[in-house]
């Protein structure tokens, strides 16, 4: 089994997080080590319930993927001959030992439409442009959450806390693609200031070397700054737009977070003690209120990812979001299927990371 | 009689005067009174459920507030908000009477009116097409009357309005706009009505028409009808689903709980919209699959808190009590744990409505999930989106509706949560 591009990216991202934990394993202490092992073993039923989950719900709804996919000119011979191939006719269970053995080998076979290409090739161009998107917006929407958050919880009952708490909930309520359209009006359309879709100019982006595909440290790693810059400001709409829309939860939970440690004792005896109010809530209070957000981030990127389609889908950013909506529209059964395991996988991932992260810091969850 | 002045000041009698009196007056003064206690939270509930209920209005009679259908086309295309379409109109001589292009109707071995018009414009086309279908109109008529105008065509719109001028036609049929930017150098001149019968839309649209000239501001208010009703089913059947498997979870504690959590951890941190996504792309597209996608999505979230909330009130002393004293399963249920749970049932629905609403938003915009001749919000601004050159119109309102609609449920949520949740209220 060669290994593909694909499974290269996650080597390359899981690799240090990987040492990482095996640092943190033999250094910790047992119930560190237990908790870390527990949680582990827990992940893969969660993976494996999700994929399990979009393999049925793909396979017992009424539907037939290889009809739709070749549509009209698909003859009943065509359809045999596809279904076959793609061993649709072998009973249910061993088409599912097939599809579990794929993804645990990342070998999620070719597209069925489009070009018929490796369906992991064409995920190790699209999973990059996504992790480009999503990074910055996180930093961006915990930057505001997190302080915002805290500025409402010192303030709590007054003005500055309504005002705080609207921003969250109207922020909820705006649909990503619509805010996305807005800034693309303002600052595409109106003000000609910034580029309204893609990942860079087409000029620039042929001068590129593609070494991770994220395209601004591509262009970092060889120097290039034009095409940097050109990355950067196609960036910068995208990473507002879905920044935005998370930091809103992110403030509502730091608020509550803040304000129910402020309810606790050593709170009240720090105040006591003469500590001022501001050193209280900035260093004080944020920093145990902190430990259940963390938590919490790890189910913001259901948010995350669900927001990076749409987003994906208003700035035609070639991400994974967008690879799905188009397989969709292309009735890419095969396609479809692999792309959400990919996702399911991340969000696995991502939320064992801040799993163990947040026994690290807070040392009562171990127990 | 405790006024709200008196409970501004902290005097503790006062105080607790007017929560006495909350025990012996009716439900709707109990709401109002609760005011004074909880504060602009009472305000933020108040305020989306004033929003609610006018959605709610709107969802039902659509046809009372919208001018238009959502499908009939209704004017020119991309018209801007507010703007007038620029209609055909009649333009007659001021010793005219007439008003309209019927007017012009003569009897048979009459002389026939000549109507000029602009060469190579749509006027003229439009003006042989109506004329065509009031003759018809005319013969099945008793007057004998008939419209056979003879067209007269010129090369510019002074050259027109100046043969009108000169008596040398009946009337002119021009571009509304064109003639009122013209009309003061021919006073003699009447402008008539829109020769078409649009007189209804002559003074444009409040919010501007789409690329195929449906009124937007109709399909805005067509469109709260979809989203409530995929917000409220979808919401509901959640809920009927997932509060008996929480509590059941909840109660018996058994492996059964166990998997059903964790499926049900599973699939809540997965993202909604992509397992939602997945399941319309197989059902195919319809309300009722939009439905079922996106109340699976929300069964976790009814199941996980309201076993969280069976699972620490089963520990309370009364509970054991009941149960010593003989009573079964079900009643304990019905009659301890379910009480507890409802308060936050009732703000995760509120909150879920405002959830499925964008979610469903979010489907139709992908293409997914509804069948596009709906007028539904997400729908018209995965139309829009093409034209954002040109219409900013056709993508700032939908979008505004649907931000809206969130923002009442899920306004009334957040008040909510504050009201419900004696952790976070300071004594």
């Amino acid at each position: 089994m060669n290994l593909s591009p694909f499974a290269l990216i996650f080597v390359v991202i899981g690799a240090p997080a990987f040492i990482a934990l095996v640092y943190i394993f033999v250094r910790g202490s047992a119930g560190l080590r237990r908790y870390i092992l527990t949680r582990i073993v827990l992940t893969l039923p969660m993976v494996f319930i999700l994929a399990s989950l979009v393999f049925f719900v793909m396979r017992v709804l009424p539907g037939d993927p290889v009809s739709s996919a070749l549509g009209p000119k698909g003859t009943p011979e065509m359809i045999q001959r596809v279904r076959a191939q793609l061993g649709l006719n072998d009973p249910m269970i061993v088409q599912y030992g097939r599809f579990l053995r794929d993804v645990v080998t990342f070998n999620f076979g070719n597209a069925l439409t489009g070009g018929h290409r490796p369906i992991v090739d064409e995920m190790s161009e699209r999973f990059p442009a996504t992790l480009e998107l999503v990074i910055p917006a996180s930093i961006l929407a915990l930057l505001i959450g997190v302080y915002g958050g805290a500025f409402a919880a010192a303030r709590r009952k007054k003005a500055t806390d309504y005002a705080l708490r609207l921003y969250s909930v109207v922020i909820y309520s705006l649909p990503i693609f619509w805010l996305g359209l807005m800034l693309q009006l303002l600052f595409g359309v109106r003000l000609h200031v910034l580029p309204i879709s893609g990942r860079i100019d087409a000029v620039v982006g042929t001068s590129l070397k593609h070494v991770t595909n994220i395209y601004s440290i591509d262009a970092l790693i060889s120097g290039n700054w034009n095409a940097f810059r050109s990355a950067g400001l196609h960036l910068v709409l995208p990473t507002v737009t879905l920044g935005l829309i998370l930091s809103g939860v992110f403030v509502r939970l730091t608020r509550i977070n803040v304000i129910e440690t402020f309810q606790s004792d050593y709170i009240a005896a720090a105040r006591a003690r003469g500590i001022r109010e501001r050193v209280l809530v900035y260093t004080h209070a944020l920093k145990n209120a902190m430990i259940p957000v963390i938590t919490l981030i790890g189910l913001q990127v259901a948010i995350l990812l669900a927001g990076a389609v749409l987003t994906e889908t208003v700035f035609s950013w070639p991400g994974m979001g967008s690879y799905l909506v188009e397989r969709i529209s292309g009735r890419d059964y095969t396609a479809v299927q692999s792309v959400i395991t990919v996702f399911a996988l991340f969000v696995a991932l991502i939320s064992l990371a801040v799993d163990i992260i947040y026994s690290l810091v807070d040392p009562r969850v171990r127990y | 009689m405790a006024t709200p002045q008196d409970t501004t000041q902290e005097s503790a009698p006062n105080t607790g005067s007017w929560r006495d009196e909350l025990e012996d007056v009716g439900f709707v003064r109990r709401v109002l009174i609760s005011r004074l206690w909880y504060g602009p939270d009472w305000w933020f509930v108040a305020i989306s459920a004033v929003m609610v209920a006018g959605f709610i209005t709107l969802a039902i009679i659509p046809g009372a507030f919208a001018p238009y259908r959502p499908d009939v086309l209704v004017g020119p295309r991309f018209l801007a908000p507010n703007a007038r379409p620029d209609l055909p109109v009649l333009v007659v001589g001021g010793s005219s009477n007439a008003t309209q292009l019927r007017d012009l109707a003569t009897l048979p071995g009459g002389e026939r009116p000549s109507i000029g018009v602009l060469q190579g414009v749509p006027t003229a086309g439009a003006l042989n097409q109506e004329a065509q279908s009031i003759d018809e109109q005319l013969k099945t008529e008793p007057e004998g009357l008939r419209l056979r105008p003879r067209i007269v065509r010129f090369d510019t719109l002074d050259a027109t309005l100046q043969a009108l001028q000169d008596g040398k036609l009946t009337a002119v049929v021009v571009r509304q706009l064109e003639f009122e930017q013209v009309a003061k150098q021919f006073p003699g001149l009447r402008e008539g009505s829109p020769i078409t019968g649009e007189t209804a839309t002559a003074g444009g649209f409040l919010l501007g028409t789409n690329e195929i000239g449906q009124d937007v501001f109709s399909r805005l208010i067509w469109g709260t009808r979809i989203a409530l009703i995929i917000g409220f089913s979808a919401s509901i059947v959640a809920l009927l689903l997932g509060v008996p498997l929480g509590l059941f979870a909840g109660y018996s504690s058994g492996p059964i709980d166990r998997l059903l959590s964790l499926v049900m951890d599973s699939m809540y941190a997965f993202p909604g919209l992509i397992l939602a996504i997945a399941i319309t792309a197989v059902l195919g597209p319809s309300v009722l699959n939009v439905i079922v996608a996106i109340a699976v999505l929300y069964i976790p979230t009814y199941y996980r808190i309201v076993r969280g909330q069976t699972l620490a009130v089963k520990e309370e002393l009364y509970v054991d009590a009941a149960r010593s004293l003989g009573a079964r399963s079900m009643e304990i249920l019905r009659r301890y744990i379910f009480p507890n749970v409802i308060p936050s049932v009732a703000i995760i629905f509120s909150v879920n409505i405002a959830d499925a609403i964008l979610t469903g938003a979010g489907l139709s915009f992908l293409g997914l999930g509804l069948p596009p001749t709906i007028a539904d919000w997400g729908i018209d601004l995965a139309r829009g989106q093409r034209f954002i050159q040109t219409a900013w119109w056709m993508i700032t309102f939908p979008g505004l509706a649907i931000m809206l609609v969130v923002l009442a449920f899920s306004m009334m949520g957040e008040g909510l949560t504050e009201i419900f949740n004696p952790k976070l209220r300071e004594r």
